[in-house]
């Protein structure tokens, strides 16, 4: 997976190159948005990381850029300014997801992880979560090679969580991913498929509660 | 706002002052015009008397002797005596005093500048009127005095002050009117004046119309208006310097902090030889972690002001969505933590800034997780309070944990910038509560800081004012 970082401040670049390098990222770091137009025309990435104070052209403009040329590659905007104008901008000019600084190393690590996870389901339906590797069009579920029994309202449940692996999915979401087959599915029977899959789980990913709120798959 | 100006009211002050003057001018009018019109009365009914003593002077016969004789028929007293409403005495009296004629004791007025003269008596126990003339004669003075009942007079008197009085106070009263009106009219620039102020939010900066003002108020409103532009340039100004300094702060804040975890993260992989240098960077690194809290903290105060928040931020939206996004977002801390976040989220809409509800949300739920001990539960509300049995009912978003709770002196100092509690050893900067209840005073809302259920913990309770329908 390749990233490149346009952040022209040094120490927060170095940061950035260092703790992505260390979570298993290739990474390029440009300090403007001039360039990274230069890299990317050298290079291919799987995400962009873009600081909006950028000297010369700004994040802004680079980010709109990259939009009206058609790419679809993952950008992650990191900002200084958290003012509801520059977050709502952030998003509406193209941005994926933004982070605030100062940030913490495995937090940006964990976003870029799930921006590219999900750009890649897109196109290719393999998903793999740690040592969970799920098999969209074949239904398969396999933890370290072994393939899981699952039934079809398991591997609902499974799939929407995996996909969102890292997010608080809703039980709401779930109950709908899982009434599919069946007229109503209560919060509860979600519940008991919850239950199940950890059991069947085990320690390869763990699915955590969010009392009232949802569940959250996140790598063990 | 509206305390001060109760004391004092220019409208009142008006009417006071020119209402308690005016009565005072209907009495002394009452008096004047009383006392010029009983004057000329009197001299009439006075004249009538005297106009009497010539008809008994003329039946007067005075011998050669000085012996005076009255030679008034009966009928001509009759004639005399008639009248409907008072009686008429008369009496003569020779040069040595003597009775000639009349009413026996009739008192005589003294003698004065005119011939007759008058005088106010008592006669048969009843107030007279006494005309008496002094007739020369060869052997002497002869007195002839006809007295009067005064009836008449007191009647007229009476019909007069009445009618006076009333004409007076009904002039009074139309004055009054006219001066009511007036102040009402006069003042009517100024009330609109007052009316546009008040209609007012407490963030609108913009300058007031003066089109309707008075030139005597002008300078107010200009002085107003001079304030108002500054205060807008100020907060402007404020604004680009809060951008500026979130940026200009927190990116070597971040650089500085990624660089600390990696540090810390690199130590511990390769097993630095020194165990307090591990120590010590840890430190570093939570000193970091603090500083860069306590600057977002800082900004984020600065920002929920009113000054720097202008009111077009406010929009329609669910407190629910908030809560759950707050609760997915404090997940790991709680999970780091080994508390037990959860929510019970009711919809619940209100108008409000979704960034600065996103921001008083986080800090109620920071708080809360720094303060509960591992193995506690933090649980985040939202929903309906009925307010009353005549439901406007009020929205409301609550963080309840089951800590150790705020001791009840302490509960209205929380609130305080900087302020921490004493027993606390926690690694706070004691400014959440305070953007919190910032938060809320510009949403309208209020804040409840209540023990937890069963006792137990702290629950903070943000109610927003009801809404209509």
């Amino acid at each position: 997976m390749r990233i490149l970082v346009i952040e022209d401040d040094a120490l927060v670049a170095d940061a950035m190159v260092r703790g992505l390098t260390q979570s298993g990222f290739a990474v390029d770091r440009v300090s403007s948005a001039e360039m990274a137009e230069a890299a990317m025309q050298r290079e291919t990435f799987d995400l962009l990381l873009v600081d909006l104070g950028l000297p010369g052209m700004d994040g802004f403009e680079f980010v709109r850029r990259v939009r009206r040329a058609g790419s679809g590659l993952p950008v992650l905007i990191v900002t200084a300014r958290d003012g509801l104008a520059d977050r709502v901008n952030a998003l509406d000019i193209g941005g994926d997801d933004y982070l605030v600084k100062p940030f913490a190393v495995p937090e940006l690590a964990a976003r870029c992880r799930a921006l590219i996870r999900r750009s890649k389901a897109a196109g290719n339906p393999q998903v793999v979560v740690g040592h969970l590797h799920l098999d969209l069009p074949r239904r398969e579920a396999r933890v370290g090679g072994e393939p899981l029994e699952l039934t079809p309202r398991e591997w609902a449940v499974l799939e929407c969580l995996a996909l969102h692996a890292g997010q608080v999915v809703h039980k709401e979401r779930l109950q709908q991913a899982v009434s599919s087959w069946t007229d109503d599915i209560t919060a509860n029977a979600v519940e008991v498929y919850v239950s199940r899959l950890r059991g069947k789980l085990g320690e390869a990913v763990s699915i955590r509660t969010v009392r009232g709120l949802g569940y959250r798959l996140d790598e063990s | 706002m509206a305390s001060p100006a109760r004391g004092f009211s220019i409208r009142r002050r008006l009417l006071l002052l020119l209402s308690a003057p005016l009565a005072l001018l209907l009495t002394a009018g009452v008096l004047i015009d009383y006392f010029s019109t009983i004057s000329p009365l009197s001299a009439a009914y006075d004249q009538v008397v005297a106009s009497s003593i010539v008809a008994v002077a003329a039946h007067l016969d005075i011998g050669a002797d000085g012996r005076v004789k009255s030679e008034l028929s009966d009928q001509a007293i009759a004639v005399l005596r008639a009248d409907n409403h008072d009686e008429i005495y008369y009496l003569v009296l020779d040069a040595d005093d003597r009775f000639v004629a009349g009413d026996a004791g009739l008192p005589v007025a003294p003698e004065g500048r005119d011939n007759p003269s008058f005088a106010d008596a008592e006669y048969r126990d009843a107030p007279v009127r006494v005309a008496t003339y002094r007739m020369k004669t060869a052997s002497g003075v002869v007195l002839i005095s006809v007295g009067e009942t005064t009836n008449k007079r007191r009647e007229s008197a009476r019909n007069m002050l009445s009618y006076i009085v009333a004409s007076d106070v009904a002039q009074l009263l139309g004055t009054l009117l006219l001066v009511w009106v007036g102040v009402r009219v006069g003042l009517r620039p100024l009330l609109a004046l007052r009316d546009q102020i008040a209609r007012r939010s407490a963030r609108d900066l913009a300058a007031l119309d003066e089109s309707p003002v008075p030139s005597e108020v002008r300078p107010l409103t200009e002085a107003l208006n001079r304030l108002f532009a500054t205060v807008a340039e100020a907060a402007n100004a404020q604004h680009r310097f809060l951008a500026n300094a979130a940026h200009q702060l927190r990116t070597p804040l971040a650089g500085l902090q990624a660089q600390l975890e990696l540090l810390s993260s690199d130590l511990q992989q390769h097993g630095a030889a020194d165990p307090a240098l591990r120590e010590r960077v840890a430190r570093l690194h939570t000193g970091m972690q603090r500083l860069g809290h306590t600057a977002n903290q800082l900004l984020a105060l600065a920002r929920a002001e009113p000054s720097a928040n202008p009111a077009g931020d406010f929009r329609e939206l669910d407190l629910a969505d908030l809560a759950k996004d707050g609760v997915a977002a404090h997940f790991d801390r709680a999970l780091a933590a080994h508390i037990d976040l959860g929510i019970e989220a009711e919809s619940a809409r209100v108008s409000a800034s979704d960034w600065l509800l996103r921001e008083l949300l986080a800090n109620l739920i920071d708080n809360a997780l720094a303060y509960t001990p591992a193995g506690g539960n933090v649980t985040v509300r939202c929903g309906i309070v009925a307010s009353g049995e005549i439901a406007p009912r009020s929205a409301f978003l609550e963080v309840e944990d089951d800590g150790p709770g705020i001791p009840e002196e302490e509960r209205v100092r929380v609130f305080e910038r900087f302020y921490r509690i004493a027993s606390g050893e926690h690694e706070g900067n004691g400014l959440g509560l305070a953007i919190v209840e910032e938060i809320a005073r510009a949403h309208g809302a209020t804040i409840e800081l209540t023990a937890g259920s069963g006792g137990r913990g702290t629950r903070v309770r943000v109610v927003f004012a009801a809404r209509e329908s």
